[in-house]
């Protein structure tokens, strides 16, 4: 007995009186119906129409992606009414508002089976889906259930509607479900006749609950989809502009839309593309990746403005466009009451990254993606292979920080090893060389088939450069330029 | 016009003895209000510095990590901000190493070091033993044009957050170089210009050689710096430097 409500009783059904209207979908012959429906209501508060779609091959499926297709199936839903909420395996939407709009209730179902089937079959479901409508929301998902998609569209004619489902559509438990199959109840309409204190106080509040809010009894909250945000504005050019620089006012206009957009709503964005058109032609599309979600529309310009240095354009452009679609929650920075050392240190350090992030951004807008390395060790004996030079995104898994060698390493590595000439017993690379300090064995590879089998030597030139030599142990025995101390 | 008569009179004693031998008390008055308006004068502006006084420029640098340079550089030691050019001949003549007390002492400040399109691949090994944080080292790749690597230079010498930007590049005419020395300004951040020739007519502030140690025994960390050109010093002057001593 969790929370006693005091709604007025479960009134037992009168079945002479109750005047029942069921309709089959796809209605063929509901002329007459249709017609009592655009009638203007009379009541004060205006009724609605809820209509469910029901996927029981959802069931399978783990919750994540239960919700995902949801979602996706949400997004096309969105298109036909603007109230859509989530129940298990199902969707409902409100769909009395658009009726007039589509013109009827079976448009609407075509409309929407054109939209649901293909996504399923996306997904690789089975291809169909149940559906049924009602005043209420709870009614429309229990007739939905039942499989038999029926349509009610007075909440007077739910009672009927509803009584003959078999109870198994309320999807309770296994133990209420028997006590209810020995208290010899099959259908629903069987339970309205038990007395509703007694019920709630075997089946628990919930079980009332339900049925009370699917006959329009009880207020049914529901919670309903918010469609993520998404933004595109397009601009056309009165004339073909060939000089990206003179773009630059124009998308400077488009970017304080786009600031606006993200302000209202306290989002940031790390992606944005940017369409550039041109006649008869495909147009360039550019494309923003920010490491860090920002809404400032200097950044966003000067990151631009980069791009355009190194854009080459097949034709002149006559319109642009930005469309985002990717948003993050707005996080601000927030200056500290108390200035105390480890705060104020913390938030420079903040802000420091950002500009760093921003200084990236530039780099890598101008000098290409690629462009922009930085050094990673790797635990190996082999001095070529210890070292890997890695985009700057994908650093830092490789890279440890503690050297494997305790010998002296040089600063510059030479990628591929120049041969030095040996002459009446001298090494020659320009000019003499004199070793100084040696051999460091370095012996290892030997099991991938390109065994490293070398001397290394610490030499130096008449000119004064120190370098790093090794002499082969096997084969030929040459001499090779490894490195520079520099 | 007080002020410059005053400023040869305090350092150049013997005219001013010849000339005010009555009036003694007073000038030494006049002379020791005009030597603090000096101080305050150099203190207020950057752009003033006394003209052959080395070590006092009115700022501190950062130190080499090696006392002998740090004795003739202004300033003890490198500049906080702005441009170095440093000319060694070939590679390998211990022109990094040079920097590598810096550069521990910027990573260890958690700031970054930006290698613009250097001539080899900077060796992470030789880094980490260096005590480089490598995590705070970006590499520009080297085959970057030359336009492209001044444009990224004026770049990383604006962010504060870069304190070091190192480059390997020989074409910089005066309006590049103006350019790049108002960013060192603004990011306060020094900007190194690795070179394998010295021209004559550079227009850097501080311009350093490096070269082989003159000792005949050749070890194998000696060096000779020469301070080519720097503020506060008419001549070049010269050091013996060992420069594996800092482990």
């Amino acid at each position: 007995m969790k929370d006693l409500d005091t709604t007025s009783p479960l009134p037992l059904p009168t079945m002479k009186k109750a005047v029942t209207q069921v309709v089959k979908l796809p209605l063929t012959t509901r002329n007459k119906n249709n017609r009592g429906i655009t009638k203007p209501n009379t009541k004060p508060r205006r009724q609605t129409l809820w209509y469910a779609l029901y996927f029981p091959q959802l069931a399978g499926l783990c919750n994540n992606k239960q919700t995902h297709i949801l979602h996706e199936i949400a997004d096309l839903v969105v298109s036909v009414s603007s109230v859509v909420s989530f129940h298990p395996q199902s969707l409902i939407c409100e769909i009395r508002s658009s009726l007039r709009y589509f013109g009827g209730i079976n448009n609407i179902h075509d409309k929407l089976k054109a939209l649901v089937i293909p996504k399923l079959q996306e997904h690789k479901s089975a291809n169909y889906f149940l559906y049924a409508a009602s005043p209420t929301v709870s009614g429309s998902l229990l007739l939905a259930r039942s499989g038999q998609n029926t349509l009610v569209y007075r909440k007077e004619n739910l009672r009927s509607a509803l009584g003959q489902l078999p109870t198994s559509v309320m999807l309770l438990d296994k133990e209420q479900n028997r006590r209810l199959y020995n208290m010899g109840i099959r259908k629903i309409r069987d339970i309205w006749r038990l007395p509703p204190d007694e019920l709630r106080k075997r089946f628990g509040s919930d079980f009332v609950n339900l049925l009370n809010k699917a006959l329009g009894i009880t207020h049914e909250p529901t919670h309903n989809y918010v469609p993520p945000p998404a933004f595109t504005t397009s601009y056309d050019l009165p004339y073909e502009i060939e000089n990206l620089n003179r773009l630059l006012p124009i998308v400077d206009e488009m970017l304080i839309q786009l600031c606006e957009f993200l302000k209202k709503r306290d989002l940031n964005t790390d992606h944005l593309k940017l369409f550039l058109l041109h006649e008869k032609r495909n147009h360039t599309e550019l494309d923003l990746n920010l490491r860090q979600g920002s809404r400032c529309r200097n950044h966003l310009l000067l990151l631009i403005e980069t791009h355009f240095g190194n854009l080459n354009i097949p034709a002149p452009v006559i319109g642009l466009k930005i469309s985002v679609k990717k948003f993050d929650a707005f996080i601000g920075e927030s200056n500290q009451l108390l200035m105390g050392n480890l705060i104020v240190g913390r938030s420079n350090s903040n802000s420091a990254n950002n500009t760093l992030n921003h200084l990236i951004e530039q780099l890598q807008a101008r000098l290409g993606f690629d462009s922009l390395k930085s050094v990673s060790a790797i635990a190996e004996h082999g001095p070529e292979y210890a070292v890997r030079q890695l985009n700057y995104e994908e650093s830092r898994i490789l890279t440890s920080t503690t050297p494997v060698v305790t010998n002296r390493r040089p600063f510059w590595l030479l990628e591929n090893p120049v041969q030095l000439i040996l002459r009446n017993g001298k090494l020659y690379h320009d000019q003499v060389i004199t070793l100084i300090s040696g051999p460091e064995r370095v012996e290892t590879y030997w099991w991938s088939g390109q065994e490293i089998q070398r001397n290394y030597y610490i030499a130096r030139k008449v000119s004064g450069s120190r370098l790093w030599i090794f002499r082969e142990c096997g084969g030929k025995r040459n001499w090779y330029l490894h490195g520079y101390f520099a | 016009m007080t002020i410059i008569r005053s400023a040869s009179a305090s350092t150049e004693p013997n005219i001013g003895k010849a000339f005010n031998q009555h009036d003694m008390s007073s000038t030494k008055k006049t002379e020791d209000t005009t030597c603090t308006q000096i101080d305050q004068l150099l203190q207020r502006n950057p752009n003033l510095w006394r003209g052959c006084n080395i070590t006092d420029q009115g700022f501190q640098g950062l130190s080499t990590g090696f006392p002998e340079l740090d004795d003739i550089l202004p300033g003890q030691g490198w500049p906080q901000s702005g441009l170095v050019e440093i000319i060694s001949r070939h590679w390998g003549m211990g022109e990094l190493q040079l920097l590598i007390p810096l550069m521990r002492s910027i990573s260890e400040q958690g700031q970054w070091i930006l290698w613009i399109a250097p001539p080899y691949v900077p060796y992470a090994p030789a880094l980490i033993q260096a005590g480089i944080d490598i995590h705070q080292v970006l590499v520009i790749k080297q085959d970057t044009s030359c336009k492209d690597a001044l444009w990224s230079m004026e770049k990383a010498l604006k962010a504060k957050d870069c304190g070091m930007v190192l480059t390997w590049q020989n074409w910089l005419p005066g309006k590049v170089l103006r350019r790049l020395q108002l960013a060192a300004e603004t990011g306060e951040t020094l900007g190194i210009f690795f070179k394998r020739k010295g021209s004559k007519y550079s227009q850097l502030p501080l311009r350093l050689q490096i070269k082989d140690s003159d000792s005949k025994n050749h070890q194998f960390s000696a060096a000779e710096i020469t301070v080519i050109k720097a503020r506060g010093n008419f001549r070049p002057l010269t050091t013996q430097l060992d420069l594996y001593s800092q482990k």
